[in-house]
């Protein structure tokens, strides 16, 4: 299948990016702003959780119950999140809506109305979502690791936390919006069923006239400690591991991920094989490689009840250890097609490649095809991998635990 | 799109619907059993059968059968229900015939003693999980007191002592009950030949037994009761509401999707408008959920325990305003662009097809594609969702509340 990228810039900055997609009737498009929880000043975190929302009650003509009733009978599909770096807005539709909705993304970016009485539910919701966290450890564990992996500002909480939030003003908030939502630094991805040029002409009306304000990159301070514990009368220990990995910019970037998979890939991948199959310390296990543009770990979740929470920790550990010592040709193989196979399944999604594209451009400045993907992944081998690991072994853990029961850490 | 299908002599359904211009295919197949067909005494038998199937025949080990599917870069896994379990994976095309082979030799597994013990603790673990997670466990708990005695209430993982309970003699007798052609599909979505995936099935099952197979088959409209539970690690008031619904076989089932948008969909819904964006409550949502022969509505609210019984009077005061004044036209349309939009979406994926395709055969014994289901979701008239609304007493439910142990 042929597959190519479209690329336009405006004048301020702001870059366009689109892939074309054949045979689908979808369009998926996604804005990212440099306004994610790393970006918030200092005693305002969770103010971009409260962003994502306030800008969408009123903006340009139409009051918070208008803007909401238009969006939805677009029917999109919206996919709002927060991640370090941006603050990505998006959805999925049917194609022939992508006009009337980008003209509302538009207002909710550039004009929206940031009233008063709209920030009050808006912070309210992102306090009680916090709050919900206390009740979902397996979510809350992820977020504490990362919090406690990365250097400070990279890895806050992207939810938020209660004591500023609390503190977090309109005034306040609004001067966030203004300085952070610049759109000569922001990326807008679209895949599916759509006409590039008219998606360039439309976007260079709706945001050519912004400024580019240059943002200044965060200082990145000191990471937070090795073992925390989360007292919680959960019937289980919820774990979370995450250990130093080369970034997605790094030469062995290709290395780490086949790496990753050989450990957690599929269902014969060494954790779940010595974790859940052949102990049944657990029914969920896993680890992923999560990279910002700075800094990279692999982070894996174990939960288990409290008798096990132990023997869990020390197998996982000694797994990530362990990879170092050898990998075996069949399970590298292995390895290989299930980034290959899952690669070729996501690009069928037009959200999936709308925010893949997005994201290799603000990592890269360039969009990687499939094609070149694959070879990638093809060209690691044994050795390869490997050097990598020795090069950078995995020597140091940050370790998170909720829940009735402390593990012991070396 | 082309769609195919064949029946074997033992009573083994195939369907197909395949799409050339796919990037990958997806199989399933698709057991019509589920925790609603298990006595008291098994209690989630169904779903530990599930996870028993991965552990192998009598020729394949369980790494061997995970490994089989890694090699062919699958994506795969198996879900349980009240009442289907259904194994399924997707691939690239040229690894859809293995993966469909090695799937119908799983459906003859070995059922070990000590696969089974070991399985034990991993189901166990998977309980342990769940009561972790209110969000699961309050809908759970909401839909077995809504159905009181009926089988549609048993819980589908059951409980720690009736997994502890359990035999693997027990857990072959079932196997051997439900597991038979005449109560099982293979379906498959995408880019892939159906002449040789049917070959593939036939040379691998066309040895099984037939034998007749029941279900108890009621309708049942809920106990309506209410009930609260307090857990000391909880700080916000998780609350599952569970109505009377209409049937998987029900024509009126595509009003009933679009209600429980109207009502409840996560932006611009009833819920959302009058919960979600004053802040009242943190989440507020409702859900259609078919089942064969009966079906619910269930909603799940959260919120801070001090606000749950003015988020109580707003949900009331939304559900008899329904009653007494029906929905709008405008409400209509735009649950019906959702519904269109996301119809559309989900089935660009030969996995998001799969399950579609499947559950239109288990549940009506046809085929229907895409444009047909578009079109009766156009068809539905305000009219219809509102005699559905008056048919079906809104303002009357069964309610469970998990929370902090001393609320407000």
């Amino acid at each position: 299948m042929e597959q190519k990228t479209d690329q336009y810039v405006l004048d301020n900055g702001m870059v366009l990016l689109g892939e074309p997609m054949g045979g689908v009737e979808s369009v998926a498009f996604e804005f990212m702003l440099p306004a994610g929880a790393a970006m918030m000043p200092d005693g305002a975190c969770g103010a971009a959780n409260v962003i994502s929302d306030w800008i969408f009650r009123g903006a340009g003509d139409r009051d918070n119950r208008q803007l909401g009733d238009a969006l939805d009978g677009l029917g999109l599909q919206r996919s709002d999140s927060i991640g370090s770096s941006h603050l990505s807005i998006g959805a999925a539709l049917e194609s022939s809506n992508l006009r009337a909705a980008l003209e509302l993304y538009a207002d909710a970016i550039c004009r929206s109305h940031l009233r008063d009485e709209e920030f009050m539910p808006a912070r309210q919701l992102a306090i009680e979502e916090v709050l919900a966290l206390d009740d979902e450890p397996r979510q809350k564990v992820m977020l504490e690791l990362r919090k406690r992996f990365y250097p400070v500002p990279l890895g806050r909480s992207t939810v938020g936390e209660i004591e500023d939030l609390e503190h977090l003003g309109a005034e306040q908030t609004r001067e966030i919006v203004r300085t952070r939502f610049d759109v000569g630094q922001s990326i807008f991805a679209v895949a599916g069923k759509y006409v590039f040029d008219a998606v360039c002409e439309q976007m260079e009306r709706l945001f050519g006239g912004c400024e580019r304000l240059d943002v200044a990159a965060v200082p990145i301070g000191a990471r937070a400690g090795k073992y925390t514990h989360i007292p919680n009368e959960g019937s289980q220990v919820h774990i979370g591991v995450m250990t130093d990995a080369v970034p997605f910019t790094d030469k062995d970037y290709y290395n780490i991920r086949v790496a990753t998979s050989v450990l957690s890939g599929g269902m014969s991948a060494r954790l779940f094989t010595e974790v859940r199959e052949k102990r049944g310390l657990c029914y969920a296990i896993g680890a992923r490689y999560h990279s910002l543009k700075e800094a990279a770990g692999i982070m894996c979740y174990a939960g288990t009840t409290p008798d096990k929470a132990q023997e869990t920790l020390e197998v996982v550990i000694a797994e990530f250890r362990r990879l170092a010592d050898g990998i075996g040709e069949e399970e590298l193989e292995r390895a290989k097609v299930g980034l290959k196979s899952a690669l070729i399944m996501q690009s069928e999604s037009s959200g999936s490649r709308a925010s893949a594209i997005g994201s290799d451009y603000y990592m890269l400045g360039r969009v990687r095809s499939l094609d070149e993907i694959k070879k990638r992944i093809e060209e690691t081998s044994v050795d390869s991998i490997l050097k990598c690991l020795r090069r950078k072994p995995f020597n140091d853990f940050t370790i998170v635990t909720i829940g009735p029961r402390e593990v012991r850490v070396e | 799109m082309r769609f195919e299908r064949k029946k074997l002599s033992n009573g083994l359904v195939l369907i197909g619907e395949v799409n050339p211009s796919a990037r990958s295919a997806a199989v399933g197949f698709f057991v019509r059993t589920g925790s609603r067909d298990e006595a008291p005494e098994i209690n989630g038998v169904s779903h530990f059968l599930e996870h028993m199937l991965f552990k192998g025949t009598d020729s394949l080990s369980a790494l061997e059968v995970n490994e089989a599917f890694d090699r062919r870069g699958a994506q795969f896994n198996a879900f349980t229900s009240e009442e289907n379990t259904v194994y399924y994976a997707s691939v690239l095309p040229e690894y859809l015939e293995d993966i469909t082979g090695l799937w119908a030799e799983l459906m003859r597994p070995a059922l070990r003693d000590d696969d089974f013990e070991m399985e034990k603790k991993v189901i166990k673990e998977e309980i342990a999980m769940y009561e972790d997670t209110p969000t699961f466990d309050v809908v759970d708990r909401c839909r077995t007191l809504h159905y009181g005695t009926h089988p549609c209430g048993n819980s589908v993982l059951g409980s720690a002592a009736s997994i502890d309970g359990m035999t693997a003699g027990q857990m072959r007798q079932y196997f051997a009950r439900r597991y038979v052609p005449n109560n099982i599909i293979v379906a498959c979505s995408g880019n892939f030949d159906w002449d040789r995936f049917c070959a593939t099935v036939e040379r691998r099952c066309e040895g099984w037994q037939p034998q007749p197979v029941d279900r108890l088959l009621t309708d049942f409209e809920g106990t309506r009761a209410t009930a609260r539970l307090g857990r000391p690690n909880l700080n916000r008031e998780h609350i599952c509401l569970v109505h009377a619904g209409v049937s998987a076989q029900d024509p009126r089932r595509f009003a009933a999707s679009l209600l429980s948008l109207i009502v409840g969909d996560d932006f611009g819904s009833r819920f959302y408008w009058d919960l979600v964006d004053k802040a009242i409550a943190e989440a507020a949502s409702m859900h259609f959920g078919p089942l064969d022969g009966t079906g619910i509505f269930y909603s799940y609210l959260r919120c801070s325990s001090a606000s749950a019984s003015r988020v109580m009077e707003i949900v009331n005061g939304i559900f008899h305003a329904l009653l007494r004044d029906g929905i709008s036209e405008e409400e209509l349309t735009k649950a019906r662009n959702k519904v269109l939009s996301a119809l559309v979406i989900k089935n660009e994926l030969p996995m998001g097809r799969l399950v579609d395709l499947g559950f239109n055969w288990m549940y009506l014994g046809q085929y229907r594609s895409v444009e047909e289901d578009v079109a009766a979701t156009k068809a539905v008239t305000v009219e219809e969702v509102n005699s559905l609304i008056r048919a079906l007493d809104l303002s009357r439910f069964t309610q469970y509340s998990l929370g902090p142990v001393s609320p407000g």
